[in-house]
């Protein structure tokens, strides 16, 4: 193998041959070297940078996934008893409306937390994500959340009862619904949680407006 | 390495071919496999005709019948790059700790998927009173109906077929010995209420103060400040859920032993 060592211009001829490619041998692994350290580099890049551009435990984004979950899913549970207990179709249509939408966002909300690799539940209490929200729980109750007693008369509660309770209840729900949905839109700028709160204050504002005109019409009978 | 290879071609070749970076046309097949036998580079120096003297250095490094440098240079470099990775893995698994890893971290836990126990594994929707191979149960058949997971407090014992398909859907239960001191009780409450995926009730014949329940897992405990509770909590509420997306509300809300009729709707 070995040609010769540091010979000069007499090995001219046959060093000819060795020293291109020598030099190429030096070069091809150099290239290598680079371009395996580049494709490393890439992968590393690829695994690590979705976890450093997701929101992260303490974001506010996971806190308002977390508690709007938690929020959410009673709103699904108060639609739930309207459902099954109410006679007025308006109030079976909304109730339904609520409960599907809810429990489906509910589910958006939990795939992201999951994408970022992050517990579905909060170690924090309840709020502890929005700025100036100390005081805003109540016995572990988020803003617009109705209270177990509220829950049982909900659940004994009949006919016109029922409905009217219900729309209270769930006017109430969307009034603090909101309130945390706009919140984190000013605090967020992550274009899924954004999209999915903007719906939230869009479409809960509605249904109060349609909530209004119920309670009028059923009140007035 | 430094300069484009078009614009070395020229000197390389034409000139006295000692500097071949860029691909010599014709020469290169020959020269190449030549050079991958014999990594040797006689004064490659000459040149001087602005064909850029390349690398003083490099030729010194070749002297053997292995072309040793450049070897060792990209395995100090990939072994870097090996290195940037394994750290970065390694971090970004350990910010993410399975919540399987967390439960087992918890002092005292006892995981009962562990033990494949078919009694416990089991699924099935049964009617009328089960039996259960723990007290509280961790998991087994159970009835259709589940019990109200949306941080229910049960003053109450409730119904562990009902109970059992409320972890089922990711519940935590906590349980804890009938008669326990109010400020026990009113600590543990706070845990509970107003948080879905949580439940909480009495048990007469409970062997521990406080015992908790996910599916699989258990955990009991003395007192109510025992930090283990909230990591319990924290690491299996909704993670221990069988069905994911299972909804803790329209379960049964009252209390008592497993009734034999179905409860009436809207309970």
């Amino acid at each position: 193998m070995t040609v010769s060592t540091e010979s000069t211009a007499p090995a001219e001829a046959d060093a000819n041959d060795t020293t291109p490619a020598g030099r190429h041998r030096f070069g091809a692994a150099w290239l290598a070297a680079v371009l395996v350290f580049g494709l490393l580099v890439g992968l590393a890049i690829g695994l690590l940078g979705p976890r450093l551009t997701t929101p992260g435990d303490d974001s506010v984004e996971a806190g308002f996934l977390r508690d709007m979950s938690t929020h959410h899913a009673q709103a699904v549970e108060m639609s739930m008893i309207a459902h099954a207990g109410s006679t007025d179709p308006e109030v079976i249509s909304l109730s339904a409306d609520i409960a599907l939408t809810q429990h489906g966002q509910i589910g958006y909300m939990q795939a992201w937390l999951r994408d970022w690799h992050l517990s579905p539940t909060a170690s924090t209490p309840p709020m502890t994500w929005m700025k100036d929200s100390a005081g805003s729980v109540q016995n572990g109750l988020m803003p617009g959340m109705a209270t177990p007693a509220q829950l049982a008369d909900l659940r004994k509660a009949t006919g016109k009862a029922l409905d009217v309770q219900y729309l209270t209840l769930m006017r109430q729900h969307h009034l603090g619904g909101i309130h945390m949905a706009q919140e984190i839109l000013e605090e967020s700028d992550n274009a899924d949680v954004t999209w999915l709160a903007e719906s939230q204050v869009r479409n809960q504002q509605g249904e109060i407006n349609l909530i209004d005109s119920m309670l009028k019409k059923i009140q007035a009978t | 390495m430094s300069t484009p290879g078009p614009e070395r071609v020229p000197s390389t070749v034409k000139v006295d071919k000692t500097s071949g970076q860029g691909k010599p046309p014709a020469k290169s097949a020959g020269a190449k496999s030549a050079g991958a036998r014999s990594g040797t580079r006689p004064g490659a120096r000459p040149q001087g005709k602005g064909g850029k003297g390349r690398k003083p250095t490099a030729p010194v490094t070749v002297k053997g019948s292995r072309n040793w440098g450049p070897i060792a240079v990209a395995g100090v470099v990939v072994l870097i790059a090996v290195g940037i990775i394994g750290y970065g893995v390694f971090a970004s698994i350990k910010g993410t700790e399975s919540w399987q890893d967390k439960a087992a971290g918890i002092e005292g836990v006892v995981n009962y998927r562990a033990q494949n126990n078919p009694a416990i594994n089991a699924q099935d929707h049964k009617e009328g009173p089960l039996t259960y191979v723990t007290n509280p149960p961790v998991g087994g058949a159970h009835n259709a109906r589940w019990q109200n997971c949306m941080g229910d407090v049960y003053a109450q014992p409730i119904a562990n077929e009902h109970a059992v398909h409320s972890l089922e859907h990711g519940a935590v239960w906590v349980t804890y010995k009938q008669g326990l001191a109010a400020d026990q009780v009113a600590k543990l409450q706070e845990k509970v209420q107003g948080r879905d995926y949580m439940l909480m009730s009495p048990i007469a014949n409970l062997d521990k103060n406080i015992s908790l329940q996910a599916w699989g897992y258990q955990l009991k405990v003395d007192n109510a400040d025992d930090k283990r509770i909230d990591q319990f909590i924290q690491a299996l509420r909704l993670n221990a859920s069988l069905e994911p997306n299972a909804a803790c509300s329209s379960g049964n809300t009252s209390t008592g032993p497993l009734q034999a009729a179905a409860p009436p709707a809207g309970n």
